[in-house]
């Protein structure tokens, strides 16, 4: 048997690795903990309802998962990735990164808003020394 | 109506304020307090001027456009801006106004490099400058200081710098280019500057890398019409 074969041979193995119950259950618990955590932070008045989706839909995501590792196992075959943790993992970076990005831009426009708003904030107290003052003047 | 951006100035605003106050410009004189931590608002009060207060510190940016609004609120037909640590002469703001108010251009650079006037910068700086010199001529701006923050601003340039894409941070080649854009007439004339009393400076340092990133991606935006 050749390297490449090996290397093959190998990968199978990795890839028909009976599936662990206790990763299962693992798996399980903490996307049910992830909805829970949700929900909480919603009812606290922590998360804005239209920041929840994105959370919910990856604890579904992960529930999924947890119940079809077949269909995992899978996804790792066809992006020739090694074992089904690799694409969870590349899966998981890929969220991120794109998460981290649509913060960004959400920062980036409530830096806006809060720039313009401590602008009013400066005029309008400009305003109102202003007519404190002239109120002052028309007293005296 | 002469704007003044001010952060932390208290040691160096009283004597601008006074040395204003001999030109006799007829100008209101409004400080742009950007969230300073000392008596910046206070003395500029005391000295007569207007003050506007930011609640917390912005950017220096953020502090001329806040002038900028403030102008075109008070109906002002153009805005002369200088900094307030002692480098711009305000002997120069009658020369600096004069193009604008005969209706020859829009915007007028305070430029230190027009004519020889002994302004003396570090190797790196002078490196920056003849680049964003350069970029700026690239697109069609032919001006020799285009990091002065001696200006003078028409309305028409007030309007614009007061939208959203006027930077928070450093506005230089970017804003001039956006300007450039709109069809504004740009000029420089010739104006002696001293060197800063403070002690560091926007463009110093490790913020001059930043500075230099910022400003390529600035102008790459304005230029693809990202402008408001």
């Amino acid at each position: 048997m050749n390297d490449a074969e090996t290397l093959a041979h190998l990968r199978e193995l990795f890839l028909d690795n009976p599936d662990l119950e206790a990763a299962r259950w693992l798996a399980l618990s903490i996307s049910l903990a992830l909805v829970a955590a949700v929900l909480f932070l919603v009812r606290r008045r922590g998360l804005r309802e239209e920041y929840t989706p994105i959370w919910l839909a990856v604890s579904a995501a992960l529930v999924f998962v947890s119940l079809r590792i077949d269909l995992l196992r899978e996804l790792t075959r066809a992006i020739g990735a090694w074992t089904p943790s690799s694409t969870l993992f590349f899966l998981g970076e890929l969220f991120l990164v794109a998460i981290c990005l649509n913060y960004a831009v959400r920062l980036s426009r409530a830096s806006l808003l809060i720039k313009n708003l401590a602008q009013e904030i400066a005029l309008l107290r400009a305003q109102v020394e202003k007519l404190a003052a002239r109120g002052e003047d028309a007293r005296e | 109506m002469l704007v003044i951006p001010s952060f932390n100035e208290a040691p160096r605003l009283p004597a601008l304020l006074a040395r204003i106050e001999a030109e006799k410009t007829g100008l209101e004189v409004v400080v742009v307090d950007d969230g300073s931590r000392d008596a910046t608002a206070e003395l500029a009060a005391r000295a007569g001027a207007t003050v506007l207060r930011h609640p917390f510190n912005l950017g220096y940016g953020a502090g001329l456009q806040t002038g900028y609004k403030y102008a075109l609120e008070v109906g002002a037909r153009c805005v002369v801006q200088m900094d307030a640590d002692g480098q711009h002469d305000p002997s120069d703001i009658r020369r600096l106004l004069a193009p604008l108010e005969r209706g020859e251009c829009d915007l007028v650079i305070g430029s230190r490099f027009l004519a020889p006037t002994g302004y003396e910068m570090g190797f790196t700086r002078t490196l920056g400058r003849r680049f964003f010199v350069g970029l700026a001529r690239a697109f069609g701006i032919r001006v020799t200081d285009p990091t002065s923050g001696f200006q003078a601003l028409g309305r028409r340039v007030l309007e614009l710098y007061a939208g959203d894409s006027f930077p928070s941070d450093y506005p230089d080649v970017d804003v001039l280019l956006t300007a450039h854009r709109h069809g504004l007439a740009v000029r420089e004339i010739s104006v002696e500057m001293h060197a800063s009393q403070r002690k560091s400076t926007l463009h110093g340092g490790l913020r001059s890398v930043w500075y230099v990133y910022k400003m390529l991606l600035a102008v790459w935006a304005a230029s693809a019409g990202g402008t408001k």
